[in-house]
């Protein structure tokens, strides 16, 4: 590992190549370059996540840590580290200071592995507008995690005006379980549901996309009934009059009951940050089914044809401040 | 590919095939249509096969225990098994359901390749049912039949069957006699699809394939037999077709143009294990030049398919597998070998006659090799240099695809005297990936041109694990994807490749080689003698 104090870019362009020199090659072909955008006390769990994701997906890791945007003198400081606590990965970690974090994308630029996709994911605390932080401009896909916000249901209403083609948010991707299994219950009938109901938390956002996507693909309308505990407990769908499918977790694990037959056990893993990330990672194109969902929940209509660019908004918190 | 499919299939209710079932196949991709919920474009969901039941007879075997209990449980265990799903086993053995529970958890935990769960067992095993019974008797046939009716109403599998014969093919007319009687194999009667999956052997020349073919084609229907070459479930070889056709790059020098020769090689470091009786009956070119390296073949050689469905790419293997040719020289160009003792990987190994079971005396080979040309416009000229062999140094399966050199090197003849063929190299086992070799300038102020190579390595720069081979085909068997599956017409084929080999090498005894060696002289010679060297993989 090199770490770097009160450095420059070129630094620590010239300390990667280097580490990649003596490193003995631990990745010579990248899929991906990660930019991870999170707070110090985060680093934990990120670390964990990432090194998951990270035995799936060859990548260069870029974390971005904005520290005291207040600081008088800008100034950055770096680790650069290959194959060490983030995983079978290229790691560089980027401390800045002052109003270098404004710029953060004059370090991060040199930096991205060359002609290989580039990924955003704010760790929390997603920004109210993607375009005003450079590192979302240049990334081709966008991962947000709306659950860490202070209000969730709002970030989700925020992220779906804010959409744009290759946004993408964790608690759409922790549904994935279950839209694979009500799929499969699909599978097998031939009319088509009658009514649907999501029990669960009705501000939850995940339990919303859900809601969200069974109304996209059936045209109907499907609402969120409150149920005990805090995400989704079970989904009913009705066909017809008096056949009624009813899926719901219990633990690890997930009963489907339909009339006249044994109840179906499906194993429904508890799946870590780090699985949900690699499951993420694993496509890099628009996901249209997560906009058709983010649709219906707030009414935003025909996300999947906005143009799929965005263009950096300058916005100065130093300004913001004096007009406040 | 789910995309092609499934436009296919809306068209189907207007063109119905004159044998088309007239149930409904469900969970095929005709059903997907229908599924609001199944999207092409999400590509988040699994392909999960519609609710069924997995036969498998000789479920005691080494097969079923190595491979397909621990496919079956990765399968589960990945989520891909649909929610209703029955595992039948039927062997000789006096076991209730628990006894077999118990054996087929610990093979299972033994050979699985995703960690271990306990939670997706208990529910696995819920679902697994032992019949116990000989092949030849029919209450055993019948208790299977009605165990078979039985949970399919209770489990709502709705009639839907696949049968694995992990069984000797001489005992393949006694248990589909006994499936024909119990009217176990008829898709009419139990209301769902009706397949069956058989292993490798396909017979052991073409009269014995077409006879095997006709009596497992007459009870089940063509469509419905699989056939395993594991092989073709490995990543690498469906990259192949990938390599070939999604990219700009390799196409316009895929033929006889650019292409010098092609070498594929299957080798094997073991020697033939407890397989004594089998192998020294069989032989390293009916066990694996016949199908898998023949199949290799196929999918180097073929056209490109018009669509990526089973038709079409089934009829392009087979046009090229019919345009294979042997050389007329079989003396020089078809050799076979048979290892001595030697000494492999610092340990000593016994000579072939040798080995327990095979007599002193044995003329089988465990080593082949052959020069085949394939009469197309395409390949006309390229000698396509096909070997396989037991003890030999290392396990590796490739392909490697030799360029032709530069017809014009301005460079003097010292400067190049290092550079070989061009040089792309399919990797198949082990290492999957695809290496290029190519000249570069060696650094320093002469002009020095020497063979480097760029390697991709696809467990490198993939994004995902790759399923064991059984997994993959099992799941694929059970979703009704017939890609991976060589038809009927491509084993016919096959052995008429082979006939002639076997005859003419049974007036000749095979050359011996030392174990540890890259196989015999003769086999070298016989590449030299074209001007070329085999590659070491």
């Amino acid at each position: 590992m090199t770490t770097l104090w009160d450095t420059t870019g070129t630094e620590v362009v010239r300390a990667l190549a280097e580490e990649r020199g003596t490193g003995g090659g631990v990745t010579s072909g990248l899929a991906l370059t990660l930019v991870v955008v999170l707070d110090e006390k985060d680093t934990h769990d990120v670390e964990a996540a990432v090194s998951v994701a990270a035995a799936r997906h060859p990548m260069r890791v870029l974390a971005v840590i904005r520290r005291q945007i207040d600081a008088p003198v800008p100034r950055l400081d770096a680790e650069v580290e290959i194959g060490g606590r983030y995983g079978p990965v290229e790691t560089v970690v980027l401390r800045m200071y002052g109003r270098l974090a404004l710029h953060a994308e004059s370090v991060t630029l040199p930096l991205l592995a060359p002609d290989a996709p580039v990924v955003t994911w704010w760790y929390s605390e997603t920004p109210t507008v993607i375009a005003h932080d450079p590192l979302g401009v240049f990334a081709d896909r966008r991962i947000t995690n709306v659950i860490r916000d202070p209000d969730p249901s709002a970030s989700l209403r925020q992220r779906a005006i804010d959409y744009v083609p290759g946004d993408t948010d964790l608690t759409w991707t922790v549904i994935t379980p279950w839209r694979a299994a009500l799929a499969s219950a699909f599978d097998t009938m031939h009319t088509p549901a009658t009514s649907v109901l999501v029990k669960g938390n009705p501000v939850d956002p995940s339990a919303q996309l859900l809601a969200g996507w069974l109304s996209s693909c059936l045209n109907l309308y499907v609402p969120v009934e409150k149920a005990e505990g805090k995400y989704i407990s079970s989904v009913e769908v009705r066909f017809g009059d008096d056949y009624c499918v009813t899926l719901r977790n219990d633990g690890y694990k997930l009963i489907m009951s339909r009339p006249g037959q044994m109840d179906s056990i499906a194993p429904f893993p508890n799946r870590s940050t780090g699985d949900v990330l690699a499951e993420e990672l694993r496509r890099l194109d628009p996901d249209e089914p997560y906009a058709q969902a983010l649709g219906a929940v707030t009414g935003q209509h025909d996300l999947n044809s906005r143009p799929p660019t965005r263009v950096h908004i300058w916005k100065d918190p130093a300004l913001a401040d004096q007009e406040a | 590919m789910t995309a092609d499919v499934s436009e296919q299939e809306t068209l189907e209710p207007t063109t119905p095939a004159a044998s088309a079932p007239l149930h409904a196949p469900a969970g095929t991709p005709a059903a997907t249509v229908r599924n609001p919920l199944r999207d092409p474009r999400d590509r988040r969901l699994p392909r999960v096969p519609e609710p069924c039941a997995l036969v498998v007879f000789g479920v005691t075997g080494d097969l079923a225990r190595k491979k397909l209990l621990p496919a079956v449980y990765d399968l589960a265990h990945r989520g891909l098994l649909p929610p209703d799903f029955v595992l039948l086993g039927f062997a000789r053995r006096d076991w209730g359901d628990g006894d077999f529970e118990t054996v087929a958890k610990a093979a299972a935990n033994q050979h699985a390749r995703t960690a271990w769960d306990e939670d997706v067992w208990a529910r696995l095993s819920g679902d697994i049912r032992f019949i116990p019974g000989s092949f030849d008797d029919d209450a055993a046939f019948d208790t299977l039949a009605k165990s078979l009716t039985e949970v399919s109403e209770a489990h709502g599998i709705k009639g839907n069957a696949a049968f694995y014969l992990s069984i000797p093919p001489a005992l393949f007319p006694t248990v589909l006699q006994q499936m024909e009687r119990t009217g176990m194999a008829s898709e009419a009667a139990a209301g769902g699809w009706r397949r069956v999956v058989v292993e490798k052997p396909f017979g052991h020349d073409l009269p014995s394939a077409l006879e095997l073919n006709n009596l497992v084609d007459d009870v089940f229907g063509a469509e419905d037999v699989f056939r395993i070459d594991h092989y073709l479930g490995k990543e690498t070889v469906q990259n192949l077709m990938a390599l070939r056709f999604a990219n700009q790059l390799f196409e316009p020098v895929w033929n006889a143009n650019f292409v010098d020769s092609v070498q594929i090689t299957m080798a094997e470091d073991v020697g033939i294990g407890g397989r004594a009786g089998f192998y020294d009956a069989t032989g390293a070119a009916r066990d694996v030049l016949q199908n898998h390296l023949l199949q290799l073949l196929a999918l180097t050689a073929m056209e490109e398919p018009v669509e990526f469905t089973p038709e079409a790419i089934q009829v392009e293997k087979l046009k090229v597998l019919r345009a294979i040719t042997l050389p007329s020289d079989l003396q020089t160009y078809a050799v076979r070998g048979q290892y001595d003792q030697g000494w492999q990987a610092g340990e000593r190994a016994v000579a072939y006659t040798a080995e327990d079971g095979i007599p002193a005396g044995s003329t089988t080979e465990t080593y082949a090799a052959v020069r085949l040309g394939i009469d197309t416009r395409r390949w006309a000229g390229v000698p396509f240099y096909m070997r396989t062999g037991k003890r030999l140094p290392r396990r590796v399966t490739e392909i490697a695809i030799v360029f032709k050199k530069a017809p014009h090197l301005p460079f003097s003849h010292t400067d190049t005297e290092e550079l070989g063929h061009n040089q792309l190299v399919i990797r198949v086992q082990p290492d999957e990936g695809v290496t290029l070799k190519f000249g570069s300038k060696v650094p320093g102020s002469m002009m020095e041109v020497r063979d480097v190579s760029m390697d991709f390595l696809y467990g490198e720069a993939f994004t995902e694990s790759s399923p064991e081979a059984y997994e993959r085909l099992i799941l694929d068997v059970l979703l009704g994807d017939s890609t991976l599956f060589p038809r009927n017409s491509e084993v016919e084929a096959s052995w008429r490749v082979i006939d002639p080999l076997e005859q003419f090498w049974a007036n000749h005894p095979p050359e011996l080689y030392r174990a540890g060696e890259w196989g015999p002289k003769k086999a070298d010679e016989m590449l030299a003698r074209d001007g070329r060297t085999w590659r070491r993989p």
